[in-house]
């Protein structure tokens, strides 16, 4: 399972960081400047998160694929994203279906629990869906869904190296783009190792010898994988300095904004301000 | 021609461990190729970083273009920035030199540390990447290249500040028979044209008669055994003995047993006496 979840890891972050599969080369979205899509985009999902009906969500979910369609972007790689969205809302937003978190008119009755206290709590006659409940939870799930959408919109868009890019021409910190970049850089350099690690140990194992020693085990390979990443660290620092870093972040500058960028991104403020006034 | 490197009595140790470098004393001039040779541990590495200003000599002196290497020297203008452009340093992991999330920038940032201006070094980048033949490689990401464009863009990213020196850290580790001949034919060509002086630490014994015309072999006490033309330390079947390069161990021809010093990657004839010479 760890090896499977390794190497499902690596995989991810393969077809994440390669430049290859991103759609940001297809359509005329990815040909939109990095800082266009960045301020655009993020503008409607700072909208969509102070949206309380669930007609402005479900329009701002439509939106966001229909970019995406018209966009040129490769929909399976949208549409992957996605899919994390039912299971993670699943937990977070269903509880907030029944009347024992959310009081409201009951919709459905599920079973009888008989009332009475459990601990300081107050238990309910009957455990039952409210309407109040489902359209906080209907609610819950599709801003996720939107927010996800915009998100891998964006990133499916762009390569890493513009996102990077369009965030410094936004005006932030060079340092701490620097940093991210670099985090980005070296994700599938440390999930590598710690794969390694893993099928170095499996390849002397022969079946199991018990919780303690499997445990032993991991916290032994963190410690390699600690020092890989320290030695690897130390490195890149020196080669840093090698090349004349001595403190100060230097990058190149953004090129222009073409009359394409600037309508995207008035297009997506007025659709964000829309979104704001349908509430 | 002028001194590059001035090593005078330099030792270094790793804090809390044994030094990895005693007494080193020799000097490198321009347009030199040197291999530095040793056995895995040998202060190698240590000998680049000293002389890449990475590392500061704890006693003893280095110099580097006539200007003694510390910490403040590096740093200060108009010195420490000439050093950096003037001495390029290829690492030995390729991933820990190619820090930046495309070619492009990874080619700019020397330039832009040194404050050249933008369409110089976008012209320079250009220029670079076509002399390497890997144009087509500057808006990739680095961590999707494989080893040799690793390798090839890590040189490119010095090569565009136009350094004096190469200091290069196994060069050829890693690297497939194919990207090693590039790589080899490309730093002969840019000591060949350019007069670069090349400084590569190696325990590989073949790569040696292709990158240097002296060798400086370091013993695994950690001082330099011998400074020496290359293919005199080539021959020197002890020497290398001695430093742990080559070996000696048992083998079977037919009924005979024997052994004498050898190294696996290399033909070499010999005699057993009896008229039974042969070539291995």
């Amino acid at each position: 399972m760890v090896r499977r979840g390794l190497g499902g890891l690596v995989g991810i972050a393969t077809v994440l960081l390669d430049d290859g599969l991103a759609a940001g080369r297809q359509g005329w979205l990815g040909r939109v400047d990095a800082r266009a899509k960045l301020l655009g985009l993020l503008s409607v999902l700072v909208a969509t998160t102070f949206l309380r009906n669930l007609g402005p969500l479900a329009l701002c979910l439509g939106a966001a694929w229909a970019l995406a369609w018209f966009g040129g972007l490769d929909m399976r790689r949208v549409a992957l994203a996605l899919l994390a969205v039912p299971a993670f809302t699943l937990a977070l937003a269903a509880p907030a279906a029944f009347n024992v978190v959310t009081a409201g008119t009951p919709l459905v009755v599920l079973c009888h629990l008989g009332g009475g206290h459990w601990g300081p709590w107050r238990v309910p006659e009957f455990l039952t869906v409210t309407d109040r409940g489902l359209f906080v939870a209907a609610r819950f799930a599709l801003r996720s869904a939107a927010c996800v959408s915009l998100a891998s919109v964006l990133a499916a868009a762009t390569r890493p190296q513009d996102l990077f890019k369009g965030l410094r021409g936004l005006g932030v910190p060079a340092a701490f783009v620097m940093v991210a970049a670099m985090m980005t850089r070296y994700l599938d350099l440390l999930l590598r190792s710690a794969e390694e690690i893993h099928l170095a140990k499996l390849s002397r194992s022969l079946g199991g010898v018990g919780v303690a020693r499997e445990q032993a085990w991991a916290a032994a390979g963190m410690g390699e994988l600690y020092r890989r990443s320290r030695t690897v660290a130390e490195s890149v620092a020196e080669a840093m300095v090698s090349r004349g870093y001595t403190g100060e972040v230097h990058t190149l500058r953004q090129g222009r904004w073409s009359w394409q960028d600037g309508t995207f991104v008035a297009g997506c403020l007025a659709f964000g301000a829309a979104l704001l006034a349908l509430g | 021609m002028d001194k590059v490197f001035d090593f005078r009595g330099v030792s270094f140790a790793y804090p809390g461990r044994e030094p990895s470098l005693r007494e080193a004393t020799f000097e490198v001039a321009g347009g030199e190729r040197l291999a530095i040779l040793g056995a895995n541990g040998s202060g190698k590495s240590t000998l680049l970083h000293l002389m890449d200003g990475l590392y500061f000599a704890q006693s003893g002196e280095v110099r580097a273009f006539g200007q003694r290497l510390t910490p403040e020297s590096v740093e200060r203008p108009p010195f420490g920035p000439l050093f950096r452009r003037r001495a390029g340093f290829l690492f030995q992991n390729s991933d820990a030199q190619l820090f930046c999330p495309s070619v492009e920038e990874e080619l700019a940032f020397g330039p832009l540390q040194m404050g050249w201006k933008e369409e110089e070094i976008l012209r320079r980048v250009g220029d670079t990447l076509g002399l390497l033949g890997i144009a087509h490689l500057r808006d990739r990401p680095p961590h999707g290249l494989s080893s040799g464009e690793k390798k090839k863009v890590a040189l490119a990213s010095l090569l565009i500040l136009s350094p004096v020196v190469l200091l290069l850290d196994e060069p050829t580790a890693g690297l497939d028979p194919r990207s090693q001949g590039i790589l080899l034919e490309l730093l002969d060509d840019l000591h060949g044209m350019g007069g670069l002086t090349l400084v590569t630490a190696t325990h590989d014994l073949e790569l040696l008669p292709h990158i240097s015309d002296r060798v400086l072999v370091l013993g695994e006490d950690h001082r330099i055994a011998a400074d020496l033309p290359t293919e005199r330390a080539l021959g020197d079947t002890g020497l290398l003995l001695s430093v742990n390069l080559i070996h000696a161990h048992r083998h079977r021809h037919g009924a005979m047993v024997h052994s004498h010093p050898h190294q696996h990657t290399r033909t070499h004839d010999h005699a057993h006496g009896e008229g039974k010479d042969h070539l291995h």
